[in-house]
């Protein structure tokens, strides 16, 4: 079940596309599954349709979906994403995000690794078992 | 002139009250397709561009085209092709509903049984019940499918979902979004419930004042509006000073900024104010759309 609150700061796109790739991520969705309509899902969650359509253009564009003709969308298979360049530079960005957030609550640094990788081990038990 | 890929075309439309400008040479293209919401403090002229558009006003000055026709010719065919639900759910309370379904089958040629049907059995509504008896949620059910069983080009709603209870607005969403009678039309609907316009709007357009102020999906606008903390030790930049300023408060001794269209350079701008630490982040909808109204928003002159 995809989630999505309004009233947050990422608007409710952003949420559909962050909640497939998380669900992705963490294996909940595997590849070869399939995804609620466009229409389904948009009725399920009460927002516009295109909502759903640009976020689904999104996760295709960028192969975590791939469409077959006729029968919907489905999780693609596993397989690098984007570039190294790319990867490189999300991974710096969401790394800055994250310190400017943290870096205020004055944790030392080992706590708040700790944390993080206690927070990856619950979050991906499948890739690393 | 006018162009077909629009439906709602106004050029330097003002209306004016006494010495109230309600519609301020308004300019406001609106495309063909999808929902459109407008949003605006109270008194913005979102009511008066609804009547002008629809025939009830004349303008003072300028002119406003609606699905093409100049809105103060409109000729009951150009009507047909025009649905309208306003806050009230005006129809008379005396009037039993298959009277009013009668009646309304017999005024639009394009009308169409099976989207009424499918709009009002979301709500308990009979036929032999009379409009002053409904609930004000399944008064707004009933205008919804009244309207959307026209197969209207074009569908107006003005506040159709104030007052309404959870359940009712939802239904009233879902018709609006899913029903298949509302796919084919262009939706323009005024709403001050930003919670329902993140989920139900295409685009979003903000008047002010009866001027045009923003014309972006829900998104870009949100992303033109930052939230900045900063500790700004003793005082503060002077308001007018502070590029794109939309609210400032002081909160346990930080500065939090509201601003429009600023990028990392207005970190520059805090520093060169003694800032010693500052971070940004986003806003939502709800947020973004307060902080921008409030900025011009009536307050008494200070004393």
């Amino acid at each position: 079940m995809i989630q999505i609150a309004t009233g947050d700061s990422r608007p409710i796109g952003k949420q559909i596309v962050d909640a497939v790739r998380m669900k992705i991520a963490t294996g909940e969705l595997e590849s070869g599954d399939q995804l609620p309509s466009v229409r389904g899902l948009a009725q399920q969650l009460t927002v516009n349709p295109n909502t759903v359509a640009k976020a689904y253009a999104e996760l295709t564009a960028e192969g975590w979906l791939e469409a077959r003709q006729g029968l919907g969308l489905y999780v693609a298979p596993p397989r690098q994403r984007l570039s190294d360049a790319e990867r490189a530079r999300r991974l710096d960005e969401a790394i800055g995000r994250f310190l400017n957030e943290v870096v205020a609550l004055g944790y030392p640094h080992d706590a708040v690794q700790a944390r993080l990788l206690h927070a990856f081990r619950a979050l991906v038990p499948r890739k690393t078992a | 002139m006018s162009d077909p890929d629009y439906v709602v075309q106004t050029v330097a439309l003002s209306k004016r009250y006494g010495r109230k400008l309600a519609l301020d040479r308004l300019d406001l293209q609106i495309p063909r397709g999808r929902i459109h919401a407008i949003v605006g403090a109270n008194g913005a002229g979102k009511s008066t561009l609804f009547r002008v558009l629809l025939g009830f006003l004349p303008p003072s000055a300028g002119t406003a085209h609606i699905l093409g026709r100049d809105s103060q010719r409109l000729t009951p065919a150009d009507r047909g092709r025009i649905g309208f639900v306003n806050e009230e759910h005006t129809l008379p309370g005396w009037v039993r509903v298959d009277a009013v379904v009668r009646m309304q089958r017999r005024l639009y040629p394009r009308w169409n049984e099976g989207a009424f049907a499918e709009v009002i059995g979301h709500y308990h509504v009979l036929p032999e019940q009379r409009v002053g008896q409904l609930s004000r949620g399944e008064r707004a059910g009933l205008n919804l499918a009244l309207a959307l069983a026209q197969s209207p080009e074009l569908l107006v709603l003005d506040e159709p979902t104030l007052g309404l209870d959870v359940v009712a607005k939802r239904a009233f969403l879902e018709s609006l979004m899913y029903s298949s009678a509302a796919e084919r039309c262009t939706v323009i609907y005024c709403s001050h419930q930003m919670e329902e316009i993140e989920r139900v709007a295409d685009n979003l357009i903000i008047l002010e004042r009866g001027q045009l102020k923003n014309m972006s999906t829900p998104e870009d606008f949100c992303a033109r509006v930052t939230h900045w903390v900063a500790d700004v030790p003793f005082k503060g930049p002077e308001p007018a000073a502070v590029p794109g300023l939309l609210q400032v408060q002081r909160l346990d001794g930080l500065y939090h900024y509201l601003v429009l269209d600023q990028d990392e350079t207005f970190a520059e701008f805090l520093r060169s104010c003694g800032a010693r630490s500052m971070q940004s982040m986003p806003v939502g909808l709800d947020r973004a759309v307060n902080g921008f109204l409030a900025k011009n928003h009536a307050a008494p002159a200070a004393a």
